[in-house]
């Protein structure tokens, strides 16, 4: 008897949406346009010593393994820059091989993110980059005073530091290294097709885009992913709307100790997300297409069918950006001194 | 004709009191009150009342469910709008929010009520309390600009 009411429900739902993305000619919602802006030319960084200087130092040490415990792991090694920011491994591997428990999320474009990390512990990219390096599955440095005795030890270092922040009695801190480092990642963004679509050139994303872009829209999938990111701007449950099953990591609610935290993930800007596999905080997802699916049974509790998962994912391709060639080039990094402290592999 | 009448009738009649027996939940969940849009992201009190008064019944966590939402089928229709309207937009959990998302999600609200499509025009007529005046519109549209 159930399915009575389920048939009734059918046929006025089936009425509703008549037309399909036909090839040609799809119409936008010119309105809706206003929730999703451009990526800005350039994003403000924090004060600090020339700007110019800071990005090139910045550039050094994001490639530069001996801020690790065993001097083989860099920043890039966890967020390759030419791979999109990302490592395409569910979790990376850090110092001694050991696993993190959680998904490298991508360096593009992070620095416009609200908040830094899955659960949103660090407030930006610079304090964020303090966090690696001393993280024992990471990059494992014992404390900070070794992180500055090692570059302290590195001539081209004290240069570099010394130009980069000139009115710095002490040019090598901690926070001066966090600062040149986020002041780098600040440059790290990645216009694409939506951004000139966005700018009014109609043509520059296909009717098939248009078409999955208006079944976003229709799916609900903007109520969290919108704005210039198309997320990373919120924390939400993941599992509003149905449990998700892996219920390990409390999210938000290990920074903040509420209950009504517990769950809470920094919902991800989807830019580049075509690149940045596999998906979720645990990186349980391998395809796209997956986590889209599943994004509509636990966060809309309204399963999406296969080509509505479809069209939408076509539309998240065109989010893909430029990778800036000649910013991330790797910068020739300086040679040890005879003080530099040997690797640790302990 | 006549049979349709004799025997359909009898049947639609059977069907209707066996379909009153499996009603859709309706049972509100909780609103933590630190979690909601008022709480978190402390808007003017003309937008609270526009919210109270159009958007309560299907974008929060404290429906009112109308007498004829009791009745299967309006029953299954009107709780499909409460699911949906709440997993597109429910001011009951506003938890996690920047004021910037809460800017973009009064901006789409602000398009929809200029628009006329929100609230659901058949809602009105039993809801007269939720036709939005345009100083209510005006409400909700002006807010987003002041956050900026
Ligand atoms: C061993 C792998 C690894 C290394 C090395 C590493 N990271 Fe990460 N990074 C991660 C993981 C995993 C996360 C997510 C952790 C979390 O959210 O709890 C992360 C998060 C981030 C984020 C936050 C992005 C977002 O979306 O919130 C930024 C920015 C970042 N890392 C930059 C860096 C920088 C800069 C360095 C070098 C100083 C670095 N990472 C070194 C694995 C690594
Ligand atoms: C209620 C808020 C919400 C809604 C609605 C929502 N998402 Fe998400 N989305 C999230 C959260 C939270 C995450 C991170 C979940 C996690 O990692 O555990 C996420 C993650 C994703 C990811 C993976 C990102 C990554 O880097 O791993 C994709 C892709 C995605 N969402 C697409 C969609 C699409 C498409 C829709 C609409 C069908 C949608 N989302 C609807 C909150 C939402
Ligand atoms: C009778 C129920 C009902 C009322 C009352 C109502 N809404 Fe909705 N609303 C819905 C439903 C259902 C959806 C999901 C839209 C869909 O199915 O396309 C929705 C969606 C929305 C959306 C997201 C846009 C979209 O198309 O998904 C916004 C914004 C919105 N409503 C704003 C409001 C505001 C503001 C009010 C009060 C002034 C309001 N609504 C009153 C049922 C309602």
């Amino acid at each position: 008897m159930r399915f009575i009411p389920f048939i009734l429900l059918m046929a006025l739902a089936l009425s509703g949406c008549g037309s399909d993305p036909a090839s040609k000619n799809v119409e936008i919602d010119a309105a809706k346009l206003k929730l999703f802006k451009p990526l800005p030319a350039k994003v403000d960084v924090k004060p600090g010593g020339p700007e110019a200087e800071r990005v090139a130092l910045g550039r050094m040490l994001y490639y530069e393994p001996r801020l690790s415990k065993g001097h083989d792991i860099a920043c890039n090694d966890c967020h390759m820059l030419d791979k999109y920011g990302v490592d395409n491994e569910p979790t990376s591997e850090g110092h001694k091989g050991q696993k993190g428990d959680r998904n490298s999320p991508t360096v593009y474009n992070a620095a416009l993110h609200f908040t830094q990390f899955w659960d949103g512990r660090a407030a930006d990219v610079e304090e964020q980059a303090k966090g690696p390096i001393l993280n024992p599955v990471e990059m494992a440095m014992p404390d900070e005073k070794r992180v500055v005795a090692v570059l302290k030890s590195i001539p081209g270092y004290v240069t570099a530091f010394k130009t980069a922040f000139p009115d710095q009695k002490d040019p090598i801190t901690y926070d001066t290294i966090a600062n040149a480092i986020g002041t780098f990642e600040r440059g790290l963004l990645t216009p694409s097709r939506w951004d000139k679509f966005l700018a009014g050139d109609a043509a520059a994303i296909t009717n098939e885009e248009k078409a999955g872009f208006n079944a976003f829209l229709e799916a609900g999938c903007q109520t969290c992913h919108m704005g210039v990111l198309v997320g990373g701007n919120l924390y939400q449950k993941m599992g509003l709307a149905k449990a998700y099953p892996e219920l390990a990591d409390e999210g938000r609610a290990k920074v903040t100790k509420s209950e009504g935290d517990k769950f809470f993930f920094k919902v991800p800007s989807l830019r580049n997300i075509e690149k940045t596999g596999p998906y979720f905080h645990d990186g349980k997802v391998v395809t796209l297409d997956e986590s889209v699916k599943q994004m509509g049974e636990y966060q809309l509790g309204a399963p999406l069918k296969d080509e509505q998962v479809k069209t939408i994912t076509t539309w998240l391709k065109s989010l893909t950006g430029e990778i800036p060639a000649d910013y991330i080039k790797k910068p020739e990094l300086p040679p040890s001194g005879p003080n530099t402290p040997k690797p640790d592999k302990g | 004709m006549k049979k349709i009448i004799t025997y359909g009738l009898p049947l639609l009649v059977v069907v209707l009191i066996v379909m009153q027996f499996f009603g859709p939940e309706t049972a509100n969940p909780p609103e933590d009150p630190a979690a909601t849009i008022a709480a978190v992201a402390k808007p003017p009190v003309e937008v609270i009342n526009v919210i109270d008064r159009g958007c309560r019944d299907c974008h929060t966590n404290r429906t009112s469910w109308p007498w004829y939402s009791r009745i299967a089928p309006a029953s299954f229709l009107v709780a499909r709008d409460v699911t949906k309207g709440r997993a597109h937009l429910n001011f009951s959990e506003w938890r996690g929010m920047s004021p910037e998302i809460t800017a973009l999600r009064m901006t789409e609200a602000c398009i929809e009520v200029t628009r006329g499509d929100m609230p659901l025009p058949y809602y009105l007529p039993a809801h007269p309390e939720a036709k939005l005046s345009a100083g209510d519109v005006k409400a909700i549209c002006s807010w987003p600009e002041q956050q900026k």
